[in-house]
């Protein structure tokens, strides 16, 4: 006896032991998809966690290191490569600083926010040798002074656009894209769309000013098309050194700005909120400490004695059951005509509905036929029952 | 600590040094000035620690009857103790202030009452008394809760008692008092006196007419000393609510008028609460009177989520009395299954004793008997008439067993509890 246990206790004891390795690698095997799964998509999490927070490479539209589609590096290297310097410069003193170190410098203006203001643009295109604006707004012409005006945009579904001018820039480059470009009205215009006097290419009267009113002549997306490269590397090129300047929020001159409500008020209003603060704190502690910690109220338990009769009637009425309804509502009649006739407990039904109809002098039939209704219909029941009623106050009254 | 209204003023003028010196400086400056005098305030408070309450008072009131609650505030410190005092009566205590002024110089007393006005039956009780010490400026205060527990007992209102003179009235008039005595209005043998024209010949003394030239006739009184034991169900039946008053308290107020007027009626009354084991007892034997001795039993007595244990019921019937008594059953005729357990101990009980079956009927049962205008009021009116049905047959098999039922709404059934007790008193069966 004792033999057996003991070996079953060893067999029980070893199984689990023995099972532990193939177990695990036999669940392993039965999850191996899921498994397979769940690392594909925590390797995939990890890349697009690392895709957000990996830091961006330059995507400001020309910028010279932008390799992106709106950027203009290709241009850069081109220009760079055939021995012009360009200067990639950010804000205003910086590029100052470049124009002032070069003989003869070309600059490159793409303001796209209008941070410059008239006086560092006249100072800006003093200091240069050629200026070419690129898609200025209303403002730096105005401050340029150079006599061209905007004039609207290229129309849609214009693709490419003749120079149809004598500028030599123009004439050499031949065609260029024409999408989603400026017009600019004044001076020597040319790439103009037809019916239009107004053109892609503004040149100023002493040619020391040009606007271009495309960026996709440009862009590194667009560069090998048509005659793109050729028209720019002829605007930028044409001196030793190019100072690429795309002015930033930076060197938005905040002087002139008008005065905000918080300079114009008082010293002193800047406190009154936080001691109010202080005060509506003082007060919260003063209204909000208890006197003294709660005491209990212990509750009797209380519970509405009809709530019994008045669930039975729910479900009466849920499951429509007539039936149970019609045979209370007969025993209770019943009951009570035996209590008014006199006739005691032990009465039957029959006994009850022969005195009730000789006590109103009518048929016992009639009574019987009523109290003996099985009324089919809720609209039957409800009619039964006032019978019902009416038959007892009968009763009771004689 | 707690701070006073006083203090949230002075915190609200400390603007004006802040907005004449605007700057962090002065606004930090200002802020640990207040700081500072609200703590200098604190550590010149006297200590609620040391405070010593002592209560008094009366143990008992009357539902709805104003109480005096008084406490007694004993400083033991060294400073004086100014400030105001909580006394934590539960909220059914109906406490009229319960935060009042305290000023307590050191090392004296001081007496305070609180005004409760309860309203719910029951022991009300007072676990701590809280106190706030402000210092000398009433800007910031101490506090502290003692712990001293009070407690006084709410007794049951006996509202009942306006029944009690007409009962007693009629219990006057089977006793000896009355003017006429006939037979039937006792079994006991009272007196022999002269016949007048009227009395029952019945009663007329053949042997002691003999004796004398006179008719003579005998005069019964009611049985005297006879007993009578109201047992009151306190199990969750109790608990049902008819007619704004638990079964529990319109039980409670059938059995103080019976009590009362058994009493009255030269009878030893014993009270006992039941569920599954005693909860209160009371009778006559003991010091003080009756009343008193049922009302404080009665005070705390609340219904138990429990099934009553109606087994034990005989049991404790022969515990009390072993003789034969009038066994008042207060307990409800629906509501579980009475078949089960309060028909066979009645009938067990009624082998030896004369039973009562005390029950609420409700009131709103009748109103939903008469709601038969729609198909919903009909199913209720059903519902209704099975209740009552229910109640009927249980009443039924009750009587068959020779048990008594008593059974009627709550505001009458002290009355016909006393009723009934003066019935079976004139037929002589107890």
């Amino acid at each position: 006896m004792t033999g057996s246990v003991s070996e079953a206790d060893v067999a029980r004891d070893a199984g689990p032991r023995q099972a532990a390795g193939p177990s695990f690698r036999s669940r392993l095997r039965r999850h191996r998809g899921l498994v397979a799964f769940g690392a594909l998509v925590a390797v995939g999490l990890g890349l697009v966690i690392w895709g957000q927070l990996a830091p961006k490479g330059d995507v400001v539209p020309l910028s010279v290191s932008n390799a992106g589609p709106d950027g203009a590096r290709a241009v850069a290297q081109i220009l760079g490569n055939h021995g012009v310097q360009v200067h990639d410069v950010r804000n205003y003193d910086a590029a100052m600083a470049a124009l002032d170190a070069s003989s003869s410098p070309t600059l490159l203006i793409y303001d796209r926010k209008g941070a410059l203001d008239g006086q560092r643009l006249r100072g800006l295109a003093d200091s240069s040798a050629r200026v070419v604006v690129v898609s200025p707004r209303l403002e730096t012409l105005r401050a340029l002074d150079g006599g061209i005006r905007q004039a609207g945009v290229v129309p849609e579904g214009t693709p490419a656009l003749d120079p149809g001018c004598s500028l030599p820039d123009a004439r050499a480059a031949g065609q260029v894209s024409g999408g989603s470009g400026f017009v600019y009205d004044g001076g020597t215009t040319c790439f103009r769309p037809s019916g239009s006097a107004a053109g892609v290419l503004a040149a100023g009267a002493d040619g020391r000013l040009v606007v271009l009113g495309s960026t996709a002549v440009l862009g590194n997306e667009r560069l090998d098309e048509l005659g793109n490269a050729a028209l720019g590397l002829r605007l930028l090129g044409a001196s030793p050194d190019l100072v690429w300047y795309l002015p930033s929020l930076e060197d938005m001159d905040l002087t002139g700005s008008p005065r905000t409500l918080d300079e114009l008020a008082p010293d002193w209003v800047r406190f009154v909120g936080p001691w109010l603060v202080v005060v509506a704190l003082a007060a919260i502690a003063w209204r909000g400490r208890r006197h003294g910690p709660l005491v209990f109220e212990p509750l009797p338990v209380v519970v509405k004695a009809v709530e019994t009769a008045e669930g039975r009637a729910r479900l009466y009425h849920d499951n429509r059951a007539m039936d149970q309804a019609r045979d209370n509502l007969r025993a209770g009649t019943l009951s009570r005509l035996a209590a008014a006739l006199r006739l005691g407990p032990g009465a039957t039904a029959e006994a009850i509905v022969d005195a009730a109809a000789r006590q109103l002098g009518t048929a016992a039939s009639t009574v019987s036929d009523l109290v003996n209704d099985h009324p089919r219909s809720e609209a039957r029941l409800v009619a039964w029952v006032r019978e019902l009623h009416t038959l007892e106050k009968e009763v009771k009254r004689r | 600590m707690a701070i006073s209204g006083r203090f949230v003023l002075l915190v609200l003028l400390g603007l004006v040094p802040v907005l004449l010196l605007p700057g962090w400086g002065s606004f930090f400056a200002v802020a640990a000035v207040l700081a500072a005098v609200a703590g200098a305030d604190l550590a010149l408070a006297g200590s609620p620690g040391l405070l010593q309450v002592v209560r008094g008072g009366p143990v008992n009131v009357a539902l709805n009857a104003p109480v005096h609650a008084a406490l007694t505030i004993h400083n033991n410190g060294r400073r004086r103790v100014r400030g105001s005092f909580r006394d934590a009566w539960q909220p059914s205590a109906g406490a009229a202030d319960p935060i009042q002024p305290v000023d307590v110089p050191a090392g004296e007393s001081r007496r305070a009452a609180v005004v409760l006005r309860p309203f719910r039956r029951g022991d009300i009780k007072s676990p701590h008394v809280t106190f706030r010490s402000f210092g000398p400026m009433g800007l910031a205060a101490r506090q502290r809760t003692v712990t001293s527990a009070g407690s006084i007992r709410v007794l049951p209102p006996f509202n009942s008692r306006r029944h009690l003179p007409s009962k007693l009235q009629k219990l006057r008039e089977l006793d000896g008092k009355a003017a006429v005595q006939i037979r039937g209005a006792g079994t006991e043998f009272d007196s022999l006196r002269d016949y007048v024209r009227g009395d029952d010949v019945r009663s007329i003394d053949w042997r002691a007419t003999a004796r004398r030239s006179a008719v003579v006739v005998r005069t019964w009184r009611p049985e005297r000393d006879r007993r009578v034991l109201m047992v009151l169900d306190t199990s969750r039946t109790a608990a049902a609510r008819i007619d704004d008053e638990t079964r529990l308290d319109s039980g409670l107020e059938a059995a103080l008028l019976l009590g009362v007027l058994a009493e009255r009626g030269g009878d030893r009354v014993d009270f006992l609460a039941f569920d599954r084991r005693a909860r209160a007892r009371a009778g006559t034997a003991g010091k003080g009177n009756l009343l008193g001795r049922l009302v404080q039993a009665m005070a705390p007595l609340e219904p138990e989520l429990i099934e009553m244990d109606w087994a034990a019921v005989p049991a404790q019937v022969r515990a009390v009395t072993a003789h034969r008594s009038l066994v008042v059953l207060l307990t409800s005729l629906d509501g579980g299954a009475p078949e089960e357990g309060l028909i066979p101990a009645a009938a067990q009980l009624a082998v030896q004793h004369v039973v009562v079956v005390a029950a609420v009927r409700d009131p709103q049962l009748g109103a939903m008997l008469s709601e038969r205008s729609d198909a919903a009021g009909v199913f209720r009116a059903a519902a209704a008439e099975r209740a009552l049905l229910q109640r009927a047959a249980v009443s039924a098999e009750l009587r068959r067993f020779g048990v008594e039922v008593v059974d009627a709404e709550p505001h009458q059934l002290p009355p016909g509890l006393a009723d009934m007790y003066i019935r079976l008193k004139a037929a002589g069966r107890l």
